[in-house]
């Protein structure tokens, strides 16, 4: 039979010892709650997300960009709301995309399911409908990253050798034969490379590919470590995570240096860069952005209220 | 009643994520149940997507070749690609105990073209960081950098100088580098007061960095859950059940 | 014929796709190779480490020429070299991307490693009927039914017949496309991001019990971590800047001036520091495992 302990717990004590259950309940209950009632929360985007968007949004149409797509759902949380908004800006712009990956056997497959999810919602809301084999290519999966990405910089053609991809209604065809790759010789024919990754490929990127541009979206954790790159400008842009998506959303509605009640300003940009005001800009980054701060501030609280019973216990102690 | 396929989707992930958070109780069957699917299917996965993003195209089409059909063109069979195949059973050898060393080629490949690639990896990752250290200290004007929104847009951006606050950021920033560079590099007992006073400095700027990493990490971990919490109520209930927008 | 024209030339490598003399050469090729892999099995122990050494420092040799040697620059596919030096700066160049597709032919023959691990400790579990024996048989039924059912969804969208299968709307989907959907996109995606997203809540717990100021280390880690966590939201940072003045000195003092500063000075160098540590560290383990030197290496 249990034995109860007879002394009562001091003040210090109890704010030492919430019980996991309870920790548990409360974050289930901050991160679920807030997702019923959407609202447009004030956002300054960060520096790195404003380089990200205005470099896309300076791109002529009909340009051509190379996609690494080193996510899956295990990161859907933050990686999907990355690729979506990178899609909606592509998509919006007329810029045709080559899709690759290094990272995980399922990443193809769930790039190719993202894509085709924000290309219909395109086409439903007026848009042009991007047609797969036409205006993007998927090359599949390289499981020996280090080499194929100094493929990608010394001779890119030839990881496009034997691949195929499907046309809409149509047998594979070789994507050689796709007009996205039209024009094609180099890497450095790309106006950039584009990592949306949860992986460390974004060092094997950067590490080897010389001749192209680099831009990444990357997942929270590697977002300090990917600020050192963008400091050191081998980076062009940079967008990382929950807030980086919700940067890029804000930028895609508000525009920069735009007039408005929410205006964005920049001191690295003097030109006004509109954004799509009155399309469905708002994705994941909205969605997350409210929960995530109930989230941050459960945390916050627990921190400080753990610390708090430390000095309690101490200066009685003492 | 027809089958919803959209649904059907939205249940069986619904119910699959509810299975594993039962493991936040504590360890039971439900999980376990769940974690094992997960990694069959994983596995699965793995061993189809082998084949059809990678082996069949980089090697079996080219192995064989192709004929003129459907509008690809036709390609001459590469029979040498055959030759790949003993050498990537040699890995499988790994499990043989008198052969077993037979596992180290095909590994041996690998890792010295990893190892080949360390030079040129290296100089491309690090040099334009040395080169981004490289900031300079000296101020060419006042110490405070006036307001950008402040002066006459005409003007644009300021320019150019270097303001006495931007100088000494840029002597944090080296300071930092130094220090914490210091910190890894003489961790065998030094006597030196300077180094070692570096070497404290850097433990305690390396903790900017750490807390920073920390503080990033959460915002993942929690948007990961955040977007679950989303696939079950938003997706699954309200969207998949309820026809709600 | 148009498509014809791009065949490349006939040489003793290659064979036109179907004919015999292609299926006569991949036959001997295979028994030759079988030959070589008994022939390995044979070696003389002594010969084992030098086999393995001179295999390793190849392949590194290769990717060091290929970072050392000066590189064509602007190289059409037609363009001949005019001595020995440019011949070689050709095929290096040429043939770094007939290397890189041959490493990634061999690291797929190698994935199948960790599966077949795998099945060994689960078929064992079966066998001897081991505790929990029956989540084994679960792991093994949904591998064959996720193998299953992709090879049978891609062979069939393979077919011309079926090229409405690769459209929106489910359009000529049968049983085996909505079963993979299922299995894929229902069970697995879902289920890999209940996994990771379960941290979230242990993440929460043991920054409660163990983030403690009780150095001046942490003191320092905690204090960054609370205004990186602060700067991440909006709204505080919005608060925040309503009670300062934007015109003066104290504009500095905002949310965002301060994570921006902090980031951009202390928090970048000090990982830059240690990503020159890291640095060192990989380049040197790069030479060790080329020049098997590593005592866990590929030779020993």
């Amino acid at each position: 039979m249990a034995t109860l302990d007879p002394t009562p717990k001091s003040f210090a004590e109890k704010l030492q010892s919430v019980p996991k259950p309870v920790l548990y309940l409360v974050l289930f209950l901050l991160a679920a709650l807030p997702l019923f009632f959407p609202v447009k929360l004030p956002n300054k985007p960060i520096d790195a997300s404003i380089d990200f968007y205005a470099h896309l949004m300076q791109l002529p149409e009909g340009s051509k960009v190379l996609i690494s797509s080193d996510w899956t759902n295990s990161t859907r949380g933050e990686s999907m709301g990355e690729m979506e908004a990178l899609l909606r800006i592509l998509m919006r712009k007329g810029i045709k995309f080559v899709v690759y990956t290094t990272a995980d056997p399922q990443a193809p497959q769930v790039a190719r399911d993202t894509i085709r999810k924000i290309a219909d919602e395109e086409g439903k809301a007026g848009g042009y409908r991007y047609k797969p084999f036409e205006d993007y290519v998927i090359l599949g999966y390289y499981p020996n990253g280090e080499g194929t990405t100094s493929a990608i910089n010394n001779k890119f053609l030839s990881i496009c050798e034997g691949k195929k991809d499907w046309p809409e209604n149509s047998p594979p065809r070789d994507v050689l034969q796709s007009p996205v790759l039209q024009g094609i010789k180099s890497v450095s024919d790309f106006k950039y490379l584009i990592m949306v990754t949860a992986s460390s490929t974004n060092t094997v990127v950067l590490e080897r590919v010389t001749k192209a541009p680099l831009m990444f979206m990357v997942t929270g954790v590697m977002v300090p470590e990917n600020t050192t790159y963008y400091a050191s400008g081998q980076l062009k842009g940079l967008c990382g995570g929950v807030k980086g998506v919700y940067d890029l959303e804000t930028l895609m509605e508000d525009g920069l240096n735009v007039e408005g009640p929410h205006k964005v300003l920049s001191e690295k940009y003097t030109d006004v860069i509109p954004g799509f005001p009155g399309k469905q800009n708002a994705g994941k980054g909205n969605a997350y952005y409210p929960s995530l701060h109930f989230a941050l501030f459960l945390l916050i609280l627990a921190v400080i209220t753990g610390n708090v019973g430390m000095f309690l216990s101490k200066r009685k102690g003492a | 009643m027809t089958y919803n396929h959209d649904l059907a989707v939205l249940s069986v992930g619904a119910i699959a994520t509810i299975g594993l958070y039962t493991i936040l109780y504590r360890e039971n069957r439900f999980y376990r149940f769940f974690e094992h699917l997960f990694l069959g299917l994983a596995s699965g996965w793995a061993l189809v997507a082998l084949w059809t993003e990678t082996l069949k195209s980089l090697w079996w089409d080219k192995l064989v070749g192709a004929s003129a059909s459907d509008g690809n063109s036709a390609a001459m069979g590469y029979w040498v690609y055959i030759m790949l195949l003993p050498i990537g059973a040699m890995g499988y050898m790994v499990f043989s105990k008198k052969h077993n060393w037979m596992s180290r080629i095909p590994i041996g490949i690998i890792l010295g073209l990893y190892s080949g690639q360390q030079f040129n990896a290296w100089t491309n990752r690090y040099i334009p960081q040395m080169a981004g250290t490289m900031k300079s200290i000296i101020p060419t004007a006042g110490f405070f950098k006036p307001d950008p929104n402040a002066l006459n847009p005409a003007l644009g951006p300021v320019k150019g100088d270097l303001y006495g606050s931007e100088a000494l950021n840029n002597l944090i920033f080296i300071f930092t580098v130094l220090c914490v560079l210091s910190y890894f590099l003489f961790s065998f007992d030094v006597k030196n007061k300077l180094v070692k006073s570096a070497s404290l400095m850097g433990r305690w700027l390396l903790m900017i960095g750490f807390g920073a990493i920390f503080g990033t990490t959460v915002m993942m971990r929690f948007s990961l859950l955040i977007d679950r919490m989303f696939f079950i109520w938003i997706e699954f209930v309200k969207q998949g059940l309820f026809h709600l927008k | 014929m148009e498509l014809l024209a791009q065949l490349a030339p006939k040489t003793f490598w290659n064979a036109p796709n179907g004919s015999s003399e292609l299926w006569v050469k991949i036959i001997i090729a295979f028994f030759i190779g079988i030959g070589f892999f008994i022939g390995m099995m044979n070696v003389p122990t002594q010969m084992r480490r030098p086999i393995v050494f001179t295999v390793t420092f190849v392949s590194g040799l290769f990717y060091f020429l290929f970072w050392i040697y000066p590189a064509p620059i602007n190289k059409a596919p037609e363009d001949a070299p005019r001595n020995t030096l440019e011949a070689f700066s050709f095929w290096i160049s040429d043939s770094q991307a007939v290397v890189a597709d041959l490493t990634n032919i061999i690291a797929s023959f190698l994935i199948g490693l960790g599966i077949y691990s795998l099945l060994r400790v689960h078929l064992g579990k079966i066998k001897k009927q081991q505790r929990d024996w029956q989540f084994s048989v679960v792991l093994i039924v949904s591998m064959l039914a996720m193998i299953l059912f992709g090879y049978v969804d891609f062979y069939m969208r393979l077919d011309p017949a079926n090229s409405k299968m690769a459209g929106s709307g489910y359009v000529g989907w049968t049983f085996w496309q909505f079963g993979r959907d299922l299995l894929f996109n229902g069970l697995l995606q879902n289920m890999d991001a209940g996994m990771f997203s379960i941290v979230a809540f242990y993440i929460l717990s043991a920054a409660y019990r163990a983030f403690r100021a009780r150095s001046i280390e942490a003191t320092i880690l905690l204090v960054t971590a609370l205004v990186v966590m602060l700067s991440l939201m909006g709204l505080v940072e919005f608060y925040w800047a309503q009670g300062v003045d934007s015109a003066h000195l104290s504009n500095n003092f905002k949310l965002d001036n301060v994570a921006r500063w902090l980031r951009g000075n202390v928090q970048t160098p000090a990982i830059r520091g240690i990503d020159f540590g890291v640095g060192i560290g990989l380049l040197a383990m790069g030479v060790r495992l080329w020049l098997n030197l590593e005592k866990t290496g590929s030779a020993s």
